[in-house]
């Protein structure tokens, strides 16, 4: 059971503090906290789980907000971590975003949310949508509701209704004048190639997204072309287990809105579309650079937003590259991007250039990893294909829709 | 709305701009309070937010205590909702103000509206204010009664925090009995699950001092409640099934069958996208078929997958959490996870310490068919930009080579670490090179000839440094510049600060005299000499050692110093496989994430009392102090045992065995505690010191001496009559407990009859009752029983509060005392000891 939950900004002031049971957690504990961020030079070195002196303290950063929560007793650990990882995604939601203003000047509603969520260090629900009932978001209709009405209530009067149905995830009465379903495909395909251009790991993670705007009850099914491919699946909790285990067919009552129904892996994959040769020679206290990118395998459909980012290694004093397309930046902690966009027709985009090494290095020794970033619209590589969706009572008009898309995940080339 | 005020870290509360915004705002709330003028809601939420958002960043706005309960008169629920905050926030340091609140909260608590009646009933339990317990109880009554679900979960919370302010009247009160209808009876779910939550953390700590709350404990997991909750499982949130999946861990099946039936109900839960329902299900799993070899293994297959997945698809700090418990897993059971090695690849941009678990993993499941793969890419992170995994990496890559698969290739990739002429990549090469050797002398031939082309004086690390000395001195034949480059190395002995290099200097050098005597000569007489003149006691007696040994025979010193080597077959494990399996025992706990088990990490001093009580329920606790340095001692011993050679080790052992010695567990178990004791009396003639200031290291010295770690008890131990009818009441134990100082800590064996009679705590309370020792809270389950036992003088109202702690299977048992009179306490351990002895012989 957790005992306090701190939110800090990211210069470390305290922005909201919620004690959780009788024994009081002093601030202090976020002094010492910080000092040890500090210490550890930043807070992505930090460990999630960190004991200190006096608590257990487990923390997430998102968005430069620490998330900070305090026991004293043995617990789960990833119960704490996944509680505020879900607190973080709900105030995201709640707040249009997630930032030092954004929660100064909410913080009455995160505190009701926190009330809400979590009770005695016990967590309670995370569901949106049933809080979203208890509290009403500070979205933009409900500020201007309440400037035409005076009103200035963001408290729904009625308790949810879904705290006493089966589906606790649905709320009971929804009712949209367009029904309509859209089912995305999200994946992101995790590549590792080695020194000698091999491909050493790849695989893709990959999401089914629903968004469902359907009234009443609705029930559907989902079934894909070619279950087979994938390697292993987890459910969002309106998932049947039975239908899966025994025809692959997803069966589910949805949520209202937008959630992610289901997410899977698909392991073993033989090729990458893209191809980076990166290509490194020192003589004599320099390096020269070049990197080669191009189209491997022609997944069918343009491939966009191309970029290549490395670190230079902290051995260059300074470096001067050049590219035939695109951008190239360096920042001042030796971050460099290489942004191609798509790949033209006529040449393949290179990076080329010389690096400057410290006085007293013939050679490179450290070689930097290349990370590539891309996005497919309209195709999912692993080749997952979604056969059919239907309702069960099928409304009069109804709209489904259905999207794919590929982006890189960790995506990287080694040197 | 007013953003809040920016805030210095540094402001106090006292800061005098903050203190005159706060009579400020004060004023102003007065002026609100009574007016009912229109609009006068929304005034006063802008006020009420200043002033949240003032305590907020931590300026005491307490002084409006009074004016803020006057303006809480209102329909408004969000400043309703603001004002229970403020109020939480301040009651506990205002009790008299706090009573102010109860009127209005009380009247709150009987609002047509579910949603103030629950809100009101929440505050109203979270004042935690003692001496309004007498209010909160009508309200919570009412709330277990409730007709809405919403309001029964928080009073069901609000039983839970009173227990907490007063435990007495919510046991009078019979709450606990109500909250267990209601588990087994409504409708909600979360109701249910807030039962149940409540009911295991009352029952627990009132387990100690009420034989019907313990069974009550009990019956929580018996099979009835177990299936009833099983059986309901699709309809709890998910934490409340993390909850639920806890208990049923807890749970003992009685056959096969029943273990099957579970596992099947709850197989669906491994693919649920809350990763804490994930872990809590893979714990019930790998618990139920610990008993079961082959369904164990399956097991194994069956999570991998999802664990495997979880680790890919969270945020980097769920990942985190994951890997820590799929490292461990790994450790267990490596060759399931052989096929799966390119999960553990690490990623450039990865934290460290998620690298870290990676390459240990990699490590582990290293076997014949993946080495190949595995090792490349392990080479490719030694030019890693992060030097801490770079070198990590090497290191794995020679863990690897000792693990005997595909050497051949292994050894190439170490030597070109050497040619990469980096030197912390030469360090650590240097060091697994010479383990190599030692393991594997067939390989001698290639390893020297590139550790010879290295200059010493690009090595600079003592670990690496001392690996090369030794290299040269073993190989000194194979090596033609060896003794030069000895002879080097010793003119610069003052510049060299560690002693661990110069005295595998000396014996370097000692053992090429003894192959190339007319070259080295010179060097071993600059080197004695100056090993003598060490200010280093090591140093200094190693020197000394070999000055002898030449002196009285040169060919017993050729000997000693090179003997016949033997290959090294195994090198030391440097966990212990029972630190192992206590943390898997701790499976989905943080001792997973630290890699210890729960009682190497929790500081006992750092828990609040009523994390104390807690403690006293769940008794995964085990032994400490004396297992807890033996570890420690045996994983230096271990790494001094890897840099020398076998002929070296007996200088070592004196320290090692020290440390064994320390930590010996007592050698006979069968031999009934009672002749321990008499030794114990035979010790006292020999070794008078009075019990009160018997010191560390006199229990050292025992320990040396492989007697049984007892202090020696004065000549005449005072005499302790122990009053049959004590009363101590758990309250005061717990506060005597955290006041007093040890007075002493013993270990000692128990009787095999003892360990038979000990199948549950309560036998041996009674039998304890019997020689007026009274117990006042005790738990744990077979091997591992913990009790917390007093006595009290005949005479006077002086106390004694033990601690035991009992492991049946190594029939052990350590107590820990703490006295009022502390002149008395070894006398008391007597009285205990020689009780405890009698258990199960009667």
């Amino acid at each position: 059971m957790l005992q306090c939950i701190f939110l800090l900004s990211d210069s470390g002031e305290v922005m909201l503090e919620k004690q959780l049971t009788g024994h009081r957690v002093d601030r202090s504990i976020c002094d010492w906290f910080w000092d040890h961020v500090l210490s550890q030079g930043d807070s992505f070195k930090l460990m999630p789980v960190i004991a200190s002196p006096t608590h257990y303290l487990f923390q997430i950063v998102r968005e430069g907000i620490t998330f900070l929560a305090c026991t004293q007793v043995e617990m789960a650990p990833l119960m704490g971590i996944e509680f505020l990882c879900r607190v973080a995604d709900v105030l995201t939601e709640y707040l249009g975003g997630l930032n030092e203003d954004l929660i100064k000047d909410n913080f009455v509603i995160v505190y009701e949310l926190l009330d809400e969520m979590i009770d005695n260090g016990f967590p309670l629900t995370t569901e949106p949508n049933i809080l979203r009932e208890m509290i009403a978001p500070p979205n933009i209709v409900s500020k201007m509701l309440s400037v035409v009405t005076g009103n200035t209530n963001n408290m729904s009067d009625t308790l949810p209704g879904a705290t006493a149905s089966c589906v606790p995830w649905r709320t009971t009465d929804v009712k949209y004048a367009n029904n309509e379903v859209y089912v995305d495909l999200v994946e992101e395909m995790d590549a590792t190639i080695n020194r000698d251009g091999v491909l050493v790991k790849c695989e893709i993670y990959g999401e089914v997204q629903v968004n469902a705007l359907l009234s009443g009850l609705p029930d559907l099914t989902l079934s894909f072309a070619n279950p087979s491919i994938l390697d292993d699946v987890r459910f969002h909790p309106c998932v049947r287990f039975r239908p899966w285990e025994a025809n692959q067919i997803l069966s589910f009552v949805p949520p209202d809105g937008q959630f992610k129904l289901m997410s899977y892996r698909v392991k073993k994959l033989k090729s990458t579309p893209i191809y980076v040769k990166p290509q490194l020679t020192s003589s004599a206290g320099t390096c020269r650079i070049s990197v080669m990118v191009g189209i491997r395998n022609d997944p069918g459909k343009t491939i966009d937003s191309i970029t290549l980012q490395f670190q230079l290694p902290p051995c260059i004093l300074s470096a001067d590259l050049s590219s035939n397309h695109g951008t190239v930046d360096i920042l001042t902690n030796k971050m460099c991007t290489w942004s191609i966009g798509r790949i033209p027709k006529d040449k393949a985009p290179a990076l080329t250039g010389t690096m400057v090494l410290e006085a007293g290095l013939d050679c490179l020794k450290v070689f930097p990893t290349f990370q590539l970033g891309f996005r497919i619209m309209g195709i999912a590589l692993s080749g997952l294909q979604i056969d059919k969706l239907d309702l069960k009572v099928v409304p009069n008009r109804l709209y489904k829709g259905f999207r794919a898309l590929t982006r890189a995940g960790e995506y990287q080339v080694r040197s | 709305m007013a953003p809040p005020a920016q805030s210095q870290r540094t402001q106090s509360p006292s800061q005098p701009s903050g203190k005159g915004e706060v009579s400020d705002l004060k004023t102003q709330l007065r002026q609100l309070a009574g007016s009912r003028a229109p609009g006068v809601d929304d005034s006063k939420r802008e006020l009420f937010k200043k002033v949240i958002s003032y305590m907020t960043i931590g300026i005491d706005v307490s002084s409006v205590f009074g004016e803020m309960v006057m303006c809480s008169v209102t329909p408004d629920i969000v400043l309703k909702k603001m004002c229970y905050l403020y109020v939480g926030n301040y009651a506990k340091v205002n009790p008299d103000l706090a009573l102010l609140t109860i009127n209005f909260l009380q009247r709150d608590c009987k609002d047509q509206d579910p949603m103030i009646r629950g809100l009101a009933l929440r505050s109203l339990c979270s004042l935690r204010v003692a001496n309004l317990v007498e209010y909160l109880v009508g309200p919570l009554g009412l709330g277990l009664k409730d007709s809405n679900s919403y309001v029964r979960t928080v009073a069901v919370i609000g039983v839970l925090k009173l227990y907490h302010i007063s435990a007495s009247t919510c046991i009078d009160e019979e709450f606990p009995l109500t909250l267990k209808h209601l588990m087994l009876n409504d409708p909600d779910a979360q109701v249910v699950a807030n039962c149940l939550t409540a009911l295991q953390e009352i029952w627990s700590a009132e387990a100690s001092n009420s034989e019907d709350a313990s069974r009550e404990r009990e019956a929580l997991i018996s099979k009835p409640v177990i299936y009833y909750f099983l059986n309901r499982m699709r309809v709890f949130s998910e934490w409340a099934q993390c909850i639920v999946l806890e208990l049923v861990g807890k749970y003992v099946p009685s056959d096969n069958n029943e273990i099957f039936d579970i596992m099947n109900l709850l197989e669906d839960r491994l693919q649920h996208a809350n990763g804490a329902v994930v872990l809590a299900t893979i714990k019930v799993f790998l618990h139920l078929t610990l008993s079961m070899n082959d369904v164990h293994q399956q097991v194994y297959e069956r999570i991998k997958a999802p664990l495997l997945t979880l680790v890919s698809s969270g945020s980097p700090e769920q990942s985190y959490a994951v890997l820590s418990h799929l490292h461990l897993l790994v450790m267990r059971a490596p060759f399931i996870f052989a096929s799966d090695y390119k999960h553990f690849y690490c990623q450039y941009n990865e934290p460290s310490y998620v690298k870290k678990l990676k390459l240990e993993m990699l490590t582990a499941v290293a076997n014949e068919s993946n080495t190949y793969e595995i090792v490349t890419e392990l080479c490719e992170y030694a030019a890693n930009v992060d030097i801490p995994i770079a070198r990590e990496s090497i290191r794995a890559v020679g863990k690897i080579a000792l693990q005997q698969y595909d050497v051949n290739a292994i050894v190439d990739r170490l030597l070109q670490f050497l040619e990469m002429e980096k030197d912390y990549v030469t360090a650590e090469a240097l060091v697994l090179v010479k383990d190599l050797l030692r393991k594997y002398p067939q390989w001698s031939h290639d390893c020297i000839a590139v550790v010879g082309s290295i200059s010493s004086n690009n090595v600079q690390e003592p670990k690496a440094k001392a690996a090369l000395i030794w290299m040269l001195g073993e190989y000194s034949q194979e090596m033609h510049d060896a003794p030069y480059i000895l002879e080097s190395l010793i003119e610069n002995w003052d510049d060299e600060h560690s002693a661990e290099v110069r005295l595998h200097l000396v014996t370097a050098v000692m053992k090429c005299f003894f192959k190339r005597a007319p070259e080295t000569q010179k060097a071993l007489g600059a080197a004695l000499s100056a090993g003598l003149a060490d200010f280093h006691q090591d140093v200094h007696d190693r020197a000394l050692f070999y000055y002898r040994l030449l002196q009285y025979n040169a060919s017993v010193a050729e000997s000693v110093v090179n003997p016949p080597k033997q290959a090294v077959s195994v090198f030391a494990d440097t966990q212990s496989s029972e630190i192992k399996d206590r943390i898997f025992d701790e499976f989905n706990s943080l001792s997973v994430v630290y890699q210890k088990p729960s009682y190497m990490f929790t500081d006992k001093e750092h828990r609040g009392p009523f994390e104390f009580s807690d403690e006293l329920g769940n008794l995964s606790i085990g032994a400490e102090a004396a297992e807890n340095v033996a570890p420690a001692l045996m994983v230096e011993a271990n790494d001094k045992d890897l840099l020398l050679s076998t002929s070296e080790k007996e200088e070592i052992k004196g320290p090692a065995y020290n440390g064994s010695a320390y930590s010996a567990p007592l050698y006979d178990a069968s031999s009934p505690s009672v002749s321990s004791l008499s030794m114990q009396s035979e010790l006292a003639i020999s070794n008078p010191i009075s019990a009160g200031n018997a010191s560390p290291s006199i229990f050292a010295i025992d320990d040396l001496l492989g007697l049984v770690p007892a202090t020696a008890p004065a000549p005449l131990p005072p005499q302790v009559k122990l009053n049959s009818k004590a009363a101590l009441d758990p309250g005061t134990f717990q506060q005597k407990w955290r006041q007093l100082s040890l007075a002493l800590s013993q270990d000692f064996t128990i009787s095999p009859q003892g360990v038979a009679a000990l199948t549950t705590p309560q036998t041996l309370l009674r039998h304890m009752q019997g020689h007026s020792i009274h117990c006042i809270a005790s738990g744990g389950q077979s091997p591992n029983f913990k009790f917390f036992f007093f006595g009290q003088k005949a005479e006077e109202s002086s106390n004694y509060l033990v601690e035991c702690i009992i492991n049946t299977s190594s029939a052990k048992a350590q107590i820990k005392i703490k006295a009022d009179d502390q002149t008395t306490s070894q006398a008391f351990s007597d009285l205990f000891q020689s009780a405890l002895s009698k258990f199960g012989s009667s």
